[in-house]
């Protein structure tokens, strides 16, 4: 403490106002009587250490401002008065100190530390209890940040994922223009809560129980008892008491969370799969009813008629979420729906099908079967083809053809036929019917022992039906050709009578035919060229024999000469009549073969030639 | 609900705390939870002054020479009931064990002294002066018998009401 200088001694004075100072107004008299009396003065010299007019003077100008300092000194002597001042001033100076620099703080920190420190060592139960429900809404919100933060990583984890299911939602996703993560959750989480029991942590007693179901609720208060025991034991048993409460159980699908708030604390009986953030609602109803009840949680004694309104706050605990069933049903499961009752459809039609199908087969495959020259061995269905393997005779009906009648498709029909020769009346008829050249002439009939052939038919064709008919198998049907007439050889027959039939005539005793014969040459003459013509082409042999003729008139022996003589005039004739000399051979008959056996005979009609024939083959 | 208290069953093993709690209620939990988690909750209702009041009854496994009563679960207790065998002097002993226990963890409390198995007079082994030397440190004794239901609801009322009064 500082001593005051004279003149705040002087002013410290003051109090004692009131009390005459005798040695001042002496002085002041004294000095009076000098300033009196010049001489006295000039005598006496003055008491006073200094002009008491200055000090006069001073206190004129000067008293307010030496007051006011006076009272500041009085306040900066006493503590009490000053710890007053500096209150005033304190705060204001705390936020300019803080404003200008660091270093109130700096300064402020070891301090501050280090009464908090000593305050927690003292009882950290006040400060648990301060802090819990200011820090657990900033615990919560960080933890609620991370789980966003992990929903965010999950859902571009998801996006690259492309299961059915992901993709199912990520359609819902965009319809309902919902985040994924959202539509995910909705998807996975699915839960209700069934019962919360609000219980005083230290008796272990039922401070408050609500029930989604009321009527399946047992005795709450014991339940509330057990879940306590049943705490105590885990912690006791397994773990050390800062270890913490066991903040989830799980019994199958039920699952029990527990909540801690200073004095009591909250378990959930949950069905299925809740999200995390349901905690975050226990945890803050929990911590609201703490904030609102805190002095009535901490005398709890058993009472609960202390708690009004604690039904209801617990109440809002109560949540579930259904497993989302749209009443809407979504696009996705129309189209399932229509699908499959397209895929029923299509499976009624295909059995149909399939029925028509196998009922035309049959049918066709016996049809095969009653076709002459088709032999079924074989028929099967195969990739949902049909296939049949047999025998059928080459002049059988394509079996391709007869499919016409059936309402199967020809190119799911596939055959594989061998060819063979089929023996049924019917087919052998028709082969040699198919065999043989049509004729008009010739009519081919079917008849019990064999095929006939009845009419006439050139040489070769009948040479052809022969062989044809050789080459019908042993003990089949055979063809008989004897009903069909040769043309060629009738021609043959024909000419060859034409040609004897002839006779070129002679006058008596003339060697050459008779005027008006030579038409009759030539005709002979055409006749034996179609003749040697037509035995050619058949392959026979043709021998022409002239015979010249006399009457009996006259001697035998010159007749014969006469004969001969007209056999080879007539032969020269044919030669120059462009028949081959060399075919024809010449005899003389003489009168040995007159035309007429009898009583009267007419010799103009010896005197002649006549032609023979001889066809061998 | 209204009013509730939890109350404790203590006592050496075997001296029939569970059996005189089976008398006296009917329980919704199995036997089982005794050996297992060492606790089994029951419930009572009874009327003191008018009043109903739900004693929540923790029936504590016994103590024996290997295992010692699990003091946590007394915490929040209103009072509780020692349980000793009438016919085993060695179980009261036991009895004053764990009242001490119990005292030094959680303090004073309204408590009574059961001395099961009255029935068994043939083998009964604590005599009368035992007794009042009981009382005389200010127990209070209640003679009972499980089997017979001698004394089991007086004990569990004289409790009752102490517990409330003693607020």
């Amino acid at each position: 403490m500082s001593t005051p200088g004279p003149a705040v001694e002087w002013l410290d004075s003051e109090p004692d106002q009131a009390a005459l100072d005798r040695n001042r107004l002496a002085g002041l008299l004294f000095e009076l009587a000098r300033a009196i009396n010049r001489d006295f003065a000039a005598k006496v010299p003055s008491l006073l250490p200094a002009d008491p007019r200055l000090a006069e003077l001073r206190t004129i100008l000067m008293g307010r401002e030496q007051a006011l300092l006076a009272r500041l000194a009085r306040r900066l002597d006493d503590p009490e008065q000053l710890a007053a001042a500096i209150s005033q001033i304190l705060p204001s100076a705390i936020v300019q100190a803080a404003a200008r620099d660091e270093r109130l703080g700096q300064v402020l920190a070891p301090t501050v530390e280090r009464a908090a420190e000593s305050s927690i060592r003292r009882d950290p139960r006040a400060l648990v209890n301060i802090l819990s429900p200011v820090m657990a809404p900033a615990i919560r919100r960080s933890i609620g940040e991370a789980i966003e933060s992990m929903l965010q990583s999950l859902n571009e984890a998801l996006k690259a994922s492309f299961s059915w299911r992901g993709l199912r939602w990520r359609l819902e996703a965009w319809r309902t223009g919902t985040p994924f993560a959202t539509v995910v959750l909705k998807h996975t989480l699915v839960y209700r809560v069934e019962h919360v029991f609000l219980i005083h942590k230290e008796s272990g007693l039922l401070i408050e129980h609500v029930a989604a179901d009321p009527a399946a609720s047992r005795d709450p208060q014991l339940v509330s008892g057990m879940l306590s025991a049943i705490q105590d034991f885990v912690r006791d048993s397994f773990a050390d008491s800062a270890a913490g409460e066991v903040d989830a159980m799980r019994l199958g699908e039920l699952l029990i969370w527990r909540s801690d708030g200073p004095y009591a604390f909250l378990a959930a009986v949950i069905r299925g799969k809740p999200p995390e953030s349901l905690r975050e609602v226990f945890e803050s109803t929990l911590a609201q009813i703490h904030v609102e009840r805190r002095q009535v949680l901490h005398r709890f004694d058993g009472d609960t008629t202390a708690f009004p309104g604690l039904h209801d706050q617990l109440a809002e605990c109560l949540l579930q979420q259904a497993r989302p069933r749209d009443r809407r049903t979504s696009p996705i499961l129309w189209g399932l729906f229509f699908a499959l009752l397209a895929l029923i459809a299509w499976g009624a039609y295909a059995w149909y099908e399939r029925q028509q199908e196998d009922t035309q087969w049959a049918a066709y495959l016996r049809r095969l079967q009653a076709e002459p020259g088709i032999v079924v061995t074989g028929a099967e269905r195969r990739d949902g083809r049909l296939y049949v393997t047999g025998l059928r005779d080459p002049l059988a009906v394509r079996p391709e053809a007869l499919l016409d009648g059936f309402a199967l498709a020809p190119a799911k029909v596939i055959g594989s036929w061998s060819p063979y020769q089929a023996l049924d009346p019917a087919f052998v008829f028709k082969r040699v019917q198919a065999s043989l050249e049509p004729l008009q002439t010739v009519e081919l009939r079917l008849e019990a022992d064999a095929v006939r052939a009845y009419g006439s038919a050139p040489r070769h064709w009948i040479e052809k039906a022969r062989a044809v008919s050789r080459l019908l198998p042993a003990g089949a049907l055979a063809l008989d050709l004897s009903g069909v007439q040769d043309v060629d050889m009738t021609e043959v027959e024909r000419l060859r009578a034409s040609i004897e039939a002839q006779l070129i005539r002679f006058d008596t005793d003339a060697p050459r035919p008779a005027p008006g014969q030579e038409a009759i040459i030539d005709s002979v003459a055409a006749d034996l060229r179609a003749l040697a013509e037509l035995a050619r082409s058949l392959g026979l042999s043709m021998r022409t024999t002239i015979i010249g003729h006399a009457d009996a008139t006259g001697k035998d022996a010159p007749n014969l000469a006469l004969s001969l003589g007209r056999a080879e005039v007539v032969r020269s004739l044919l030669r120059t009549r462009g028949i081959d000399p060399d075919v024809l051979s010449v005899r003389g008959a003489g009168t040995l073969e007159p035309t007429e056996e009898g009583a009267i005979r007419d010799p103009s009609r010896d005197r002649r030639v006549s032609f023979t024939i001889r066809i061998s083959e | 609900m209204a009013l509730q208290k939890k109350i404790c069953m203590l006592g050496a093993f075997a001296v029939g705390k569970t059996s005189l709690v089976r008398r006296y209620v009917d329980s919704i939990f199995s036997d089982r939870y005794l050996t297992t988690v060492g606790v089994k909750i029951d419930k009572r209702m009874v009327t003191v002054s008018a009043a109903e009041v739900s004693l929540i009854l923790w029936d504590i496994a016994g103590e024996d020479e290997i295992s010692q009563v699990r003091t946590s679960y007394v915490r929040g207790a209103a009072g509780y009931l020692l349980v000793a065998d009438g016919t085993r002097p060695a179980t009261i002993d036991v009895a004053q064990s764990i009242q001490q226990r119990v005292e030094g963890e959680v303090g004073k409390l309204p408590f009574v002294v059961l001395l099961n198995k009255h029935d068994l007079q043939s083998v009964w082994s604590v005599s009368a002066g035992d007794i009042a030397a009981l009382q005389r440190a200010g127990w209070t004794v209640q003679m009972t018998s499980a089997r017979s239901g001698e004394g089991v609801e007086e004990a569990f009322q004289t409790l009752a009401e102490r517990v409330i009064r003693g607020q």
